[in-house]
């Protein structure tokens, strides 16, 4: 993906690995939109009965059971095409740089039920480049089993595995950054957070089990392994992308959530432990990834809704190799530490117009060789969004289908640690601020 | 007795047993706020049920509910659970089925429901059910 944030770039990155982040920059935002007409033809329920702005991803209580059901719910009323095309189009007007104008995605979703134990959720995604090349990508993929209306200890139960391609895609919250798309970006996130670098969204495949005890307790876990390189570049991925290769994955996760049908509130704890080798010959690091997470929503009768959620994800590295640095008596540290953490807000009138204020700070132990130019990962950024979906309700022209226009502002306070230069340009040299990589965007998705 | 205060008691009578027999017939016995029980209705039953007639979600339409025999809402495929039950969904029917976990009122049923157990809303839910017709 070519962003005009690397028209920012000095000229020789001293770490492409890194350089490369950037490309998911602000743009990650774009791809918030998520929706699947194909659930609402299987279920007769309106868009909206599963997304609070009746388009995804935002998921009301009854979206979350529907897709901890495994996609499986329906209205008993004779087999339906589990297909739904979904169509982007963009326009971004960069702080410094050209505004362009894109059809910047279409999709084809293969969604819905099998037989009433065995569900799914498949996305294959041609994005545009930029020069009006588009790039075939198999994008989210959650294949499930699920065993219902079990009953443990006199409580109502079920009990489901996943096969997917995206630790944290597969929880029902869809309050984590797999989920919401809406992680720090930055050039040094956890490995939770798909807007980071070399990141394992969609280049992983893994398998979890995962049960809702009593209506309120939730507990996922399951183990990951990295695709070969060359299949990641058969399924539409660049090779330079490669998250490495993994052993000894384990990834955990345990929420409470409790539905009070006008409100919503849940907590949660996420963990993800590897061992990587990037490159693949090289030595292996240890990766450890702890979060929690807290949300909230007011439903009230769905006129008003009102979503809350926080994330706050720690990552402890142990490396692998302790580089030195260009400067004599420079050393990489053995260890480090890095925060990701997301505050987003958002309330949603009529379930048709709705804002989206979001915080996303990373934050992470100095380091001067592996975070280039200050030493400093620090990446704090904000978005505000404001969006319209005049469909996707029971009484509206469709209730399966759905439009969306939205305008994001995304701006920059910190990047690289710092608000000025954040690319360290030499004396004489342009400077890029922080502000500098600000975009105003507009959005227009339709789904069907 | 005159023939005019008969004709008035008579026609009095006439008046205050139509009143009678309304509000002992109708499905709206009990005294709730519909505007309040649409709001009930859109928090609590709207995810699976829709109120217009023939639109059927995870549960059957509630288009006609009250007065409804139970398991005939067309093209809704029902467990036998209920299609057994062999009941008319009148308003006191209804106020004993919502106010109770449905697998409760009815075990084998499809529906996930744990009761609605304020009593007023209860009441204008169902006076909003009576409604849709």
């Amino acid at each position: 993906m070519q962003t005009y944030l690397h028209r920012h770039a000095p000229c020789r990155p001293r770490k492409l690995h890194l350089w490369y982040g950037l490309a998911a920059l602000p743009l990650l935002a774009v791809q918030t939109a998520q929706a699947v007409p194909a659930y609402a033809r299987q279920t007769g329920s309106a868009c909206a009965d599963c997304h609070a702005g009746a388009y995804g991803p935002a998921l009301t209580p009854y979206g979350m059971r529907f897709k901890m059901n495994g996609y499986t719910d329906t209205n008993g009323q004779g087999t339906k095409i589990p297909l739904a095309v979904q169509i982007n189009g963009r326009r971004i007007v960069p702080a410094k740089g050209q505004s362009s104008n894109l059809l910047s995605e279409a999709d084809i979703y293969l969604a819905g039920r099998v037989t009433d134990h065995v569900g799914g959720f498949v996305k294959v995604a041609d994005y545009n480049n930029g020069q009006d090349k588009f790039i075939t990508q198999l994008n989210d993929l959650d294949l499930r089993f699920v065993a219902k209306d079990l009953n443990l200890g006199g409580k109502e139960a079920l009990i489901g595995v996943s096969v997917n391609n995206s630790p944290g895609f597969t929880d029902p919250v869809d309050a984590l950054p797999a989920n919401t798309l809406n992680g720090p970006p930055t050039v040094s996130g956890t490995l939770l957070n798909p807007s980071s670098a070399n990141n394992l969204s969609h280049r992983v495949i893994g398998a979890t089990v995962y049960t809702l005890y009593d209506k309120n307790w939730y507990g996922e876990l399951g183990t990951y392994n990295s695709l070969p390189v060359s299949t990641q570049y058969d399924l539409g991925y660049t090779r330079s992308g490669d998250p490495g290769r993994f052993s000894n994955t384990v990834y955990a996760r345990f929420a409470y959530m409790r539905d009070f049908k006008r409100q919503f509130v849940s907590a949660g704890l996420v963990g993800l432990t590897t061992m990587r080798q990037r490159p693949r010959s090289g030595p292996s690091e240890h990766l450890t990834d702890l979060g929690y997470d807290v949300t909230y929503q007011y439903l009230g009768n769905h006129e008003n809704i009102v979503q809350f959620a926080y994330v706050n994800i720690m990552e402890r590295r142990r490396y692998a190799t302790t580089p030195l640095g260009p400067l004599p008596g420079q050393v990489a540290q053995p260890r480090g530490v890095v925060h990701d953490q997301t505050l987003t807000l958002t309330y949603v009138f009529k379930q048709s117009y709705g804002v989206t204020i979001a915080h996303m700070v990373s934050t992470g132990t100095h380091d001067i060789v592996r975070f280039v130019p200050y030493g400093q990962p620090e990446t704090s950024s904000n978005s505000f969004t404001v969006f319209w979906t005049p469909f996707g309700k029971d009484d509206s022209f469709t209730s399966i289908a759905n439009l969306r226009l939205a305008a994001e502002w995304f701006r920059f306070n910190k990047f690289n640690g710092s608000s000025s230069n954040v690319f360290g340009a030499p004396p004489g040299a342009p400077a890029t601020n922080a502000r500098d990589l600000n975009a105003f965007l507009l959005f227009a998705s339709v789904a069907f | 007795m005159s023939q005019r205060f008969l004709r008035r008691w008579l026609r009095g009578s006439a008046v205050a047993g139509l009143l009678l027999g309304w509000t002992l017939a109708s499905p709206m016995l009990r005294a709730g706020d519909a505007g309040a029980g649409a709001d009930v209705f859109k928090s609590e039953c709207a995810e699976c049920h829709s109120p217009k007639q023939g639109k059927n979600k995870k549960g059957p339409s509630l288009f006609g509910i009250v007065g409804r025999p139970a398991g005939t809402a067309p093209n809704y495929k029902y467990t036998d659970a209920l299609t057994q039950g062999k009941w008319i969904w009148t308003t006191d029917k209804l106020h004993w089925y919502l106010s109770q976990p449905a697998r409760k009122a009815n075990p084998g049923t499809r529906m996930k429901y744990d009761g609605l157990d304020d009593p007023k809303q209860l009441d204008d839910l169902l006076t909003y059910l009576g409604t849709l017709h």
